[in-house]
């Protein structure tokens, strides 16, 4: 068949699918179309056609194949079956990766809170005395952070937590496609700090009820948050180092499809603290006493959360 | 072939035509959108500052604002404009799954997070390393997630082919080489003339001619070949 014929034998097929490409859907009889056009493509493939119908017959294939199979599934309310029994289940399901997370942050939290608790001296060792002094001020009475705060200072509060603490969550589980390590050392990074900053506020009478009744509420998240970004970030670069019967690429991929609602349920505690830590934490009038029983509150919630919910559901 | 193409098979047994955009198209993307990002804060700045909020309530608005820019925006424009940011619209390549199709939340999501690691040790150096170490131009995140940044589908006209009399080919030819001929009676045109006539003279053993003889000759098999062409002409010869 010369080209010419070919083209007006088929020019009705071509231009109903190119008028269907435009809506979100595919019509009922577009599978059937789809085929036809791709025989229609194979042909002039192998006739020899003109170079201009194969690429112009290739384009139509491309953006028929996308409209057929790439649309969208239809899913039951995912976002409330994930919170309700996915993501907790995840973490459990990873609990050898979120363990290790959370031994590397305890590991170097108590190290460090040893060596300052044996001898004050060491704090230096790990910060400048201005930093140690400057963390200081902030958690004395009357000061800054607890000396009368209005709302929109907490709305710059805010604004700063999101900004870092999310950002610090996103790199803790980006920095584990270097083998784990990028996630290990930023762990092992906040641990040091934390521990530091603990141990260092802890043993001064001034700040030790200020600061432990400050963190106490958005630890419960924050910390959790950070520990479960680590463990994503593990996840990954176990896929790297013991890809089991995948190649290297193939078991990343796994890991990280899978791994992803981890990290997003990290995120989402992470920012969640971020509001309790700019709207509550922060809030002078309350006496440390309700402030240490919402926190315990809060820590039992998060923990029977993630040890319990989504046990026993099909 | 070597043609930088990705050929996808799929279950029809045809075969996608996808082409990987390389490092440099991407990174003017990346700086469009950069450039983007940048008037947008802007915009938001000037936003903030008009109802006369104070100071620190500026400032935390601000940060919220920056954080949506790093993070939310090329998410949200990927996912949402069919795999393309504005850069990348402007550019004219576009994200996909490396099965050609539309990428999803997992897909956007995943690879723009990893932009943290690909970023390191300075702008995308390791995403450059990964990309050229990759057959298919991909940074970690794309490895990662699984998707591709190709060359969107340019809409062309169906270019006009020079019109020759309809002439039979003196001997049969295989389809490679009929495709051969009119492949390069259709891009003559764009062609300049010395350029032309020196692969017109290539075909000599066909047409027995050279040069601008040679060529229509050509113009001529192929108008053959397409059934394309003036019906008949009252001195063309069967």
């Amino acid at each position: 068949m010369k080209q010419k014929l070919f083209e007006a034998h088929y020019a009705g097929l071509w231009q109903s699918i190119e008028a269907s490409l435009g809506s979100d859907t595919p019509a009922a009889d577009f599978p059937e179309r789809y085929r036809a056009l791709c025989h229609t493509l194979a042909l002039a493939r192998q006739r020899g056609y003109s170079p201009s119908l194969v690429a112009r017959l290739s384009e139509l294939a491309l953006g028929a194949h996308r409209l057929l199979y790439g649309a969208p599934e239809k899913r039951e309310l995912v976002l409330m079956r994930w919170v309700r029994r996915d993501f907790p289940r995840l973490v459990r399901a990873e609990w050898r990766v979120v363990l290790l997370s959370l031994g590397v942050f305890l590991f170097t939290a108590a190290l460090v809170a040893l060596a300052v608790y044996s001898n004050r001296d060491y704090a230096y060792s790990f910060s400048s005395a201005y930093e140690l002094s400057h963390y200081e001020s902030m958690y004395r009475d009357g000061l800054e952070r607890f000396g009368e705060r209005k709302a929109d200072s907490d709305m710059l509060m805010f604004g700063f937590y999101i900004w870092n603490n999310v950002s610090i969550c996103f790199r803790v589980f980006a920095g584990g496609v270097f083998f784990g390590l990028g996630s290990l050392l930023f762990v092992a990074f906040n641990g040091v700090h934390f521990g530091l900053i603990a141990t260092w506020l802890t043993l001064n009478p001034e700040t030790v009820n200020n600061f432990w009744s400050f963190v106490i509420t958005h630890a419960a998240l924050e910390l959790t948050g950070l520990i479960l970004a680590g463990a994503a970030g593990l996840r990954l670069g176990l896929a790297i180092l013991k890809p089991g019967r995948l190649s290297r690429g193939a078991s990343l991929r796994a890991a990280a499809g899978r791994i992803l609602p981890m990290l997003l349920g990290a995120a989402i505690m992470t920012f969640l603290a971020a509001f309790i830590e700019a709207f509550w934490s922060s809030r002078a009038d309350m006496p440390p006493l309700v402030k240490y029983m919402v926190g315990g509150l809060l820590w039992a919630a998060v923990l029977r959360y993630l040890l319990f919910a989504g046990r026993g559901e099909s | 072939m070597l043609d930088g193409h990705l050929h996808l098979q799929t279950p029809e047994g045809i075969t996608l035509p996808l082409t990987p955009a390389g490092p440099p198209k991407r990174a003017l993307a990346w700086l469009l959108d950069f450039i983007f990002r940048l008037l947008l804060g802007l915009f938001m700045v000037f936003l903030i500052n008009l109802p006369g909020f104070s100071g620190r309530l500026e400032t935390g608005l601000m940060l919220l604002v920056a954080f949506l820019l790093l993070w939310a925006y090329p998410v949200l424009f990927e996912i949402y404009g069919s795999g393309m940011t504005p850069g990348k619209r402007i550019v004219g390549i576009q994200v996909v799954r490396d099965n050609g199709l539309p990428i999803g939340w997992r897909e956007g999501v995943l690879r723009n997070l990893l932009r943290a690691a690909d970023f390191l040790p300075m702008w995308y150096g390791l995403g450059l390393v990964a990309m050229l170490l990759n057959s298919d131009f991909r940074r970690l995140g794309d490895v990662l997630a699984g998707t591709l940044v190709v060359y969107r589908p340019q809409k062309k006209k169906t270019k006009a082919m020079p019109t020759g009399t309809p002439r039979e080919l003196p001997f049969p030819l295989k389809p490679e080489e009929q495709h051969a001929i009119l492949d390069f009676v259709e891009r003559s045109g764009q062609l300049p003339p010395a350029r032309r006539f020196e692969l017109a003279n290539l075909a000599e053993p066909l047409t027995a001619c050279t040069g601008q003889a040679s060529l229509q000759r050509l113009q001529d098999y192929a108008a053959g070949l397409t059934g394309n062409g003036h019906a008949t002409r009252p001195d063309s010869q069967p």
